[in-house]
């Protein structure tokens, strides 16, 4: 009962695309969700059916208690994927018209406004026109907008497509920050590196399916590569002498250095050890699962798809230039 | 409702806002103005004179003196006057006390008194050499303007029962068209005169037994007695269509406009995680048409003002403006969601153009239909019309406003139709709007729409 999202074998369909086939999701209260996938996995339109902009051709839903969305709108954040203001409007009523339609009373707006601006580094900007903001501004007003009703409950439709790293880094902090003060996040992205940082739960959709659905830590023990990344101090350094370890079961070139995949069952700490020992290293680390990793390894794999590694790769790569996603 | 109050108050801010509402809304009022000022003097009369010389063949020995009396300064100044005064005769007191004619508003727009010099050529002359009298050059006032040869019989018929003759006239190359006219007037005033003096009548005394004063027709009401409204009638349905059409067109227009910013500027979606659409819609429906209402009531006080101050606003029936009011309410409901769905359906400006090819026939078909409706407001066509969307409310308007108004079980019906229209029209867009707000990429057609509403 607790749960702030729950879709029960959930579909949609346009035309003759099936955009969203038997969706199961259950996203409870406090949780920090992220939804990834490469473009056209489903990401929006699921997210879009729980904002009840669209709505399910089959299956159950309801968010906050509520089987419809619109029950509940005050008490949800959503940041779009695609997202604008109105230019001409001055930023501080933007803020404000947003938060009267999402309920909160004036007296409220006229203090968290200012205070609101002032919190992402935009104090002083309330009476300027948003066309006047550059446009990392505008995605921090955008991303106000979607809290200034301090939600229960905030969506996030690829919130770091076309930010900059610093913005990126500071819009991680507001999400965060959101979390902490106790608001559920659903979050999707193509950017598997921004869920594996931020999300404690990770859900994986392909083709309107979902193929992964668990917490990173989780995901992070079952995927282990088994692997540790070397690279000797003198490039060029002979690594035979590796191949002798009992622990090695293979070598590979990558990147600049060597990916040491290790036999099942070894201590990958004292293997480090021992690697150190046998070549001065420039770097050694162990190698973390990566998501996209895990996800092609899911997707060629256990789905039977036929799809090479090289074209998945592709398709998330695309996905990274910000096409229209369904 | 609340939430759509909100969107009604940004929206309605954001259009009365913007400098072109306020430029627009005052643009009529100053076009007209200075149309009133400065008009009169860009069409001003009083820079033309007809001057110089009109050459007369007279065989009846009469017509030249004649016409040199009627051409007399004083002569054309006296009729010119008596023309105003009987003129003025006919328009309404308010009018009349602000239009006296006095001899600079007669020049304004008649033009100065004519300075024409009548050259008597022999009776008995060749015409085709008379022809290079014509032709010659000579400085303005002195020009060669006319050859008129005055038939024999154009003062004594040749016989009992025959018809009286006329003039011939020759112009000189590149005459006025307007110097034309004073001539031709003149020769028939002398004309006239000389038979009359023929028959040994009294010139005045003819113009006398053949002027019948047109009467100021009065309608006597059940309760009271008014004079007939006469032009005011014939302009005020032109006034109320004009009123309804730009205010529907304008308001349609900038709903359309904002609505497609809004999809493409991608704050559409913002928008619907807090409201739903039908809300959007009918907020931004409602803000708009509060901004079409607000210009409207300002041309209306307008014309009310000018009314009063010619002392004509008790010719017009007040429910009338509530009428107005009604019917512009629902042209405007029916009209404007049609827009807004429009604008919700297509990315960009271009594209709407296709769809909206049969709303602007909606809107433009009451402006051609309104010289018929207004003519014969009673016929079974301006019947019919009083009933079909969306073109009744405009139809009833004319009619109401007309000479001879509808029973008031029509209007009434009318407005029963309308309001069914609005519903109708509101549900129609409220689909396509839920559907086309988050649709991007082809623009759809027509059946493309009609697929959507269905599907809804």
């Amino acid at each position: 009962m607790d749960a702030a999202v729950s879709l029960k074998g959930v579909t949609k369909r346009f035309g003759s695309t099936m955009a969203v086939q038997h969706l199961d999701l259950l996203v409870p209260r406090g949780g920090l969700y992220g939804v990834i996938g490469p473009n056209g996995a489903g990401k929006t339109t699921s997210i879009r059916m729980i904002m009840s902009i669209l709505f399910p051709d089959s299956g159950e839903l309801t968010v906050l208690g509520h089987k419809s969305a619109l029950e509940a709108k005050d008490r949800i954040g959503y940041l779009p994927e695609e997202r604008g203001l109105y230019r001409k409007m001055r930023v501080g009523a933007f803020l404000t018209y947003i938060g009267r339609l999402k309920g909160v009373a004036d007296a409220d707006l006229s203090a968290r406004v200012p205070r609101s601006l002032e919190r992402v580094g935009l104090a002083g900007t309330e009476r300027k026109r948003c066309e006047e903001l550059s446009k990392g501004m505008q995605q921090k007003v955008q991303f106000l907008a979607a809290i200034i009703h301090e939600p229960d409950l905030l969506i996030l439709d690829e919130p770091f497509s076309g930010l900059d790293p610093v913005s990126t880094r500071q819009l991680r902090e507001l999400i965060l920050a959101e979390h902490s003060r106790g608001a559920t996040i659903l979050f999707s992205t193509h950017v598997m590196l921004h869920a594996e940082e931020i999300c404690d739960h990770v859900v994986m959709i392909h083709r309107g399916q979902k193929v992964l659905d668990q917490p990173v830590a989780a995901i992070r023990s079952q995927y282990d590569p088994r692997a540790v990344r070397f690279e000797p101090f003198e490039p060029g350094a002979d690594v035979s002498p590796l191949r002798a370890l009992a622990e090695v079961e293979r070598i590979d070139r990558a990147d600049r250095g060597y990916e040491i995949l290790l036999k099942e069952g070894t201590d990958p700490a004292s293997v480090i050890r021992r690697i150190a020992m046998a070549i001065a290293p420039a770097r050694i680390e162990l190698a973390r699962p990566r998501l996209e990793d895990v996800f092609i390894r899911i997707v060629s794999g256990e789905s039977g798809s036929v799809e090479t590694e090289s074209k998945l790769r592709a398709d998330l790569r695309e996905a990274g230039e910000g096409a229209v996603a369904v | 409702m609340r939430k759509i109050g909100h969107i009604a108050a940004r929206e309605f801010a954001a259009t009365v806002m913007t400098r072109g509402f306020i430029v627009g809304l005052l643009l009529m009022p100053a076009l007209i103005t200075v149309f009133a000022i400065a008009g009169p003097r860009i069409f001003s009369q009083r820079s033309f004179r007809a001057a110089g010389q009109i050459a007369v063949i007279d065989p009846t020995g009469v017509v030249a003196g004649e016409l040199r009396a009627t051409l007399d300064p004083v002569a054309i100044a006296a009729r010119r006057e008596k023309d105003a005064r009987q003129a003025l005769a006919q328009v309404p007191e308010g009018v009349r006390e602000v239009a006296q004619p006095s001899a600079g508003s007669l020049e304004t727009t008649l033009g100065q008194i004519p300075d024409l010099h009548v050259v008597e050529r022999p009776s008995g002359a060749d015409i085709q050499q008379e022809k290079e009298w014509l032709r010659q050059e000579r400085p303005n006032a002195d020009r060669h303007l006319a050859l008129a040869v005055i038939h024999p019989d154009a003062v004594t018929p040749a016989g009992d029962g025959a018809a009286y003759g006329t003039y011939d006239l020759f112009l000189t190359a590149n005459l006025d068209d307007r110097i034309d006219n004073v001539i031709q007037q003149n020769l028939r005033i002398a004309l006239v005169a000389a038979r009359a003096r023929a028959q040994n009548l009294d010139r005045d005394r003819i113009d006398a037994l053949t002027r019948v004063e047109r009467a100021r027709s009065v309608v006597v009401t059940k309760d009271a007695e008014r004079p007939t409204s006469g032009p005011l009638s014939r302009a005020l349905p032109f006034a109320f269509t004009f009123i309804v059409f730009f205010g529907v067109m304008m308001g349609g227009q900038t709903l359309m406009t904002s609505t497609i910013e809004e999809k493409s500027s991608r704050v559409a979606e913002v928008l619907l995680s807090a409201v739903s659409p039908f809300e959007l819609m009918a907020g931004k429906i409602l803000g708009q048409m509060g901004a079409s209402l607000v210009a409207m009531a300002l041309y209306v006080v307008m014309g009310v003002a000018l009314l009063v101050s010619f002392a004509l606003f008790g010719l017009v029936d007040v429910r009338l403006l509530l009428y107005l009011v009604i019917f512009f309410v629902i042209a405007f409901l029916v009209i404007g969601s049609l827009m807004a769905a429009i604008g919700a359906a297509v990315n960009e400006m271009k594209e709407a153009q296709s769809l909206m090819g049969p709303i602007m026939i909606m809107l433009v078909a009451p402006l051609m239909l309104q010289v018929p409706i207004s003519q014969n407001p009673n016929s079974t066509f301006s019947t019919v019309m009083s009933f079909i969307p969306p073109v009744n409310s405009f139809t009833m308007l004319i009619r109401m406003a007309s000479s001879a108004p509808p029973p008031i079980w029509q209007v009434w019906l009318s407005i029963a139709v309308g309001v069914a229209s609005v519903f109708g029209a509101v549900w129609f867009a409220a689909q396509v709007f839920r559907i086309g707000l988050l649709m991007y990429g082809k623009p759809p057609d027509l059946a493309t729409l009609i697929r959507w509403v269905r599907a809804a």
